[in-house]
């Protein structure tokens, strides 16, 4: 979930037409028309990427009149098929995923069956991925996995590149050689089942 | 005994934070605050060469003689070269002796090799034009040459790195060149996440690494096992064929106490891992003994880097457990530690709680540009003035540290709200103080009291299990 108080505005004037901001926008909120950015303004959830890479600072962001929350809302029916998603992508439905908008797994779950079907569309229903971008990009991407969705990343974008690999598949040889180096992989996996396991939410 | 406060780290030009105009005054100007040496709490520290006697070209001096024992024969005149670099070196002690650690490896890589392509790559934490305000203010664009220092971030575009546990991504233009240079430090910061395990290789799997990469670290590696991805990522034949050496500005809670490169990133590893859980163990170790507290942020980082005699603030936040200790799982801050708290409370009955030491917390002074609201809804907070609350609700990760936080007018409502709320006249401030610690005279009486039992715990029992728990033996790490 997150409030959304701002909006990106790009200084068309200004813009090179590098394309840059268009290929980093977690829920693909701009095009380049022309030589020039543009952004939708209904897909804009204000993470600032486009503000912090614009190699000449053309983009700012301003002050909603009206602000909004994007949130997805489990219904009852869907409670069992959300909890069962979570826990075969490996999380506690309760638990968060996305730390600067503490958008939580269930959260996600829920938008997945209500139709997101890349992490572009979780962020745009959700708001995860939209305040520092970086961290929950394999949480959405092992959700979709564990809703039998395999998304392929937006063409020419930079948005991302792939899912990457999870305690559990680690391999024994891998695991040996290393783990006398204080990596304790066994415990972790451990922790991450009985996180998991537990029925508090 | 009362020493003077220590003049604080000044605050800085940057978007992230308030105008250092607006920052009034700093919590050492408080009456009653004093400060604590760390030489005195503990003299076994290490004599630091930076603050001292002599100004920051004691680091080049320091740097070019531990340059002598690397080797450089593998860069061509004819090739080219990347120094990474990350934003935490500029963090410490103003920034100064880590940006001419950098000006001086890039000098004598051109001095020893005639090699004239050198480049420096900074890397961010989530801040993601921070590093290109230290190129600017430290003018490392125009030392390194038109368009050869350049800031990276991990939205940037990246590159597939092949890795012994599956693909990992790292900063194309951390790669663009044949030869990298790891150029970092030793101040162990984010005990909480990296635990001093493989401390010195970490920015491969963080500043220097892509999204994907940094989201394996938080997400998908656990709490211990996260420190992996860093050296899955550094032993790969990829990186292994660009690697020359490293320098890293050698830190103590006291300062710069040196240099030290390396063509072997493991074997200066094992080093700065023992002077860390020696130097750094200590004062972690003691500053968990704080019985009760306000603590002040007041340093030009985000609430969970504002450091007080090398220890971060979100290191205080876990200081009621041993974060050196990796028989324990989950510290009581990390992004982990975070994940499991459940809309009701923790997901788990072993989590432990915040520090409960920390009454309340004065922001003083700290920056947006990370997700702190873990913070502010666990630990009381005043945040003193308008704008910088303004700097929080328009940060993207910060969206909701207001909702739990309250705002002070100045610093001396704050402080005054603070006690009466709290009851307790104990002050820490994170300030970046060199060489000590500001606090107030009742804090600097139990820090006093409580050292030299931390040192002996820590040399007798905790160093020598913290280090046979990473398997480093010293005997041999130190040669
Ligand atoms: S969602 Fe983020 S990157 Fe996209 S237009 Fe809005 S602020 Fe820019
Ligand atoms: S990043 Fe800046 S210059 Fe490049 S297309 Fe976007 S607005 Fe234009």
């Amino acid at each position: 979930m997150k409030t959304i108080t701002l909006k990106a505005r790009i200084n068309s004037a200004r813009c090179i037409g590098c394309g840059n901001c268009a290929k980093m926008c977690p829920t693909l909120a701009i095009f380049m028309k022309g030589k020039k950015a543009v952004v939708d303004e209904g897909r804009c959830l204000a993470c600032a990427n486009c503000h912090q890479r614009c190699p000449v600072e053309a983009v700012t962001l301003e002050k909603l009149d009206k602000p909004f929350t994007v949130r997805a809302v489990t219904r009852d029916f869907e409670r069992e098929a959300v909890e069962a998603m979570c826990i075969k992508a490996g999380f506690n439905p309760g638990q968060i995923l996305c730390y600067c908008t503490a958008t939580r797994a269930e959260e996600v779950a829920a938008a997945i069956i209500q139709g997101a079907e890349t992490p572009e569309e979780i962020s745009f229903r959700t708001g995860l991925r939209m305040g520092c971008s970086v961290e929950c990009i394999q949480p959405a991407l092992r959700m979709l996995e564990a809703a039998g969705i395999t998304p392929t990343p937006p063409e020419g974008g930079w948005q991302w590149y792939g899912r990457t690999p999870v305690l559990q598949e680690i391999s024994q040889e891998v695991k040996s050689k290393y783990n006398h180096r204080g990596f304790y992989f066994d415990s972790d996996i451990a922790l991450f089942a009985e996180v998991v396991k537990s029925e508090r939410r | 005994m009362s020493n003077p406060p220590i003049i604080p780290a000044l605050p800085r030009v940057s978007q992230y934070g308030v105008a250092p105009g607006q920052v009034t005054k700093r919590a050492a100007e408080l009456p009653g605050m004093t400060s604590v040496m760390l030489a005195e709490l503990y003299p076994d520290s290490p004599p630091a060469i930076y603050p001292g006697a002599e100004d920051v070209s004691v680091v080049r001096k320091h740097t070019v003689s531990a340059l002598k024992k690397v080797n450089m024969d593998m860069i061509g005149p004819e090739q080219s070269v990347n120094i990474c670099a990350s934003h935490h070196g500029f963090t410490l002690l103003g920034g100064a002796p880590y940006a001419e650690m950098l000006r001086t490896v890039r000098d004598e890589i051109e001095n020893r090799t005639g090699c004239r392509n050198i480049r420096l790559r900074a890397g961010v934490g989530l801040r993601f034009r921070e590093t290109e305000e230290y190129i600017k203010s430290f003018g490392l664009d125009a030392y390194f040459g038109k368009g050869k220092a350049k800031g990276v971030a991990p939205i940037d575009e990246g590159i597939p790195i092949e890795t012994e546990i599956g693909t990992l991504y790292g900063i194309k233009a951390v790669y663009d060149a044949d030869w990298i240079v790891h150029a970092h430090n030793s101040d162990v910061r984010e005990v909480h996440f990296h635990r001093q395990v493989d401390r010195a290789v970490k920015p491969f799997g963080m500043s220097y690494a892509r999204i994907e990469t940094r989201s394996t670290y938080h997400q998908n590696l656990g709490p211990r096992g996260a420190n992996f991805t860093a050296r899955a990522i550094f032993a790969s034949d990829f990186v292994q064929s660009k690697f020359a050496f490293a320098a890293f500005l050698d830190m103590s809670p006291v300062g710069v106490i040196g240099v030290d490169a390396d063509n072997d990133l493991y074997a200066l590893n094992d080093r700065l891992t023992i002077a860390g859980c020696r130097h750094y163990g200590k004062i972690m170790t003691l500053l968990g003994e704080v019985d009760e507290c306000i603590a002040v942020l007041d340093f030009p980082c985000p609430v969970p880097y504002v450091f007080a005699a090398g220890v971060i603030y979100a290191n205080f936040a876990g200081a009621n457990t041993d974060l050196f200790d990796l028989d324990m799982a989950l510290p009581a801050y990390t992004w982990y530690t975070e994940a499991f708290y459940g809309r009701n409370g923790p997901l788990l009955e072993s989590i432990p709680p915040v520090n409960p030491a920390i009454k309340m917390c004065v922001h003083n002074y700290a920056w947006g540009g990370y997700p702190s609201a873990f913070f502010s809804e666990r630990i009381p907070t005043l945040v003193v003035g308008g704008e910088q609350a303004a700097v929080m609700d328009r940060d993207s990760q910060n969206v909701e540290y207001m909702a739990h936080a309250m705002i002070a007018k100045n610093l001396d409502s704050a402080m005054h709200f603070a006690h009466a709320a709290s009851g307790t006249d104990k002050i820490i401030v994170f300030d970046g103080a060199a060489g000590g610690i500001n606090v107030s005279t009742s804090l600097a009486g139990l820090l006093r009291e409580k050292a030299p039992g931390v040192g002996r715990r820590v040399d007798g029992e905790l160093l020598p299990k913290w280090l046979r728990q990473r398997g480093i033996d010293p005997m041999t790490a130190l040669g």
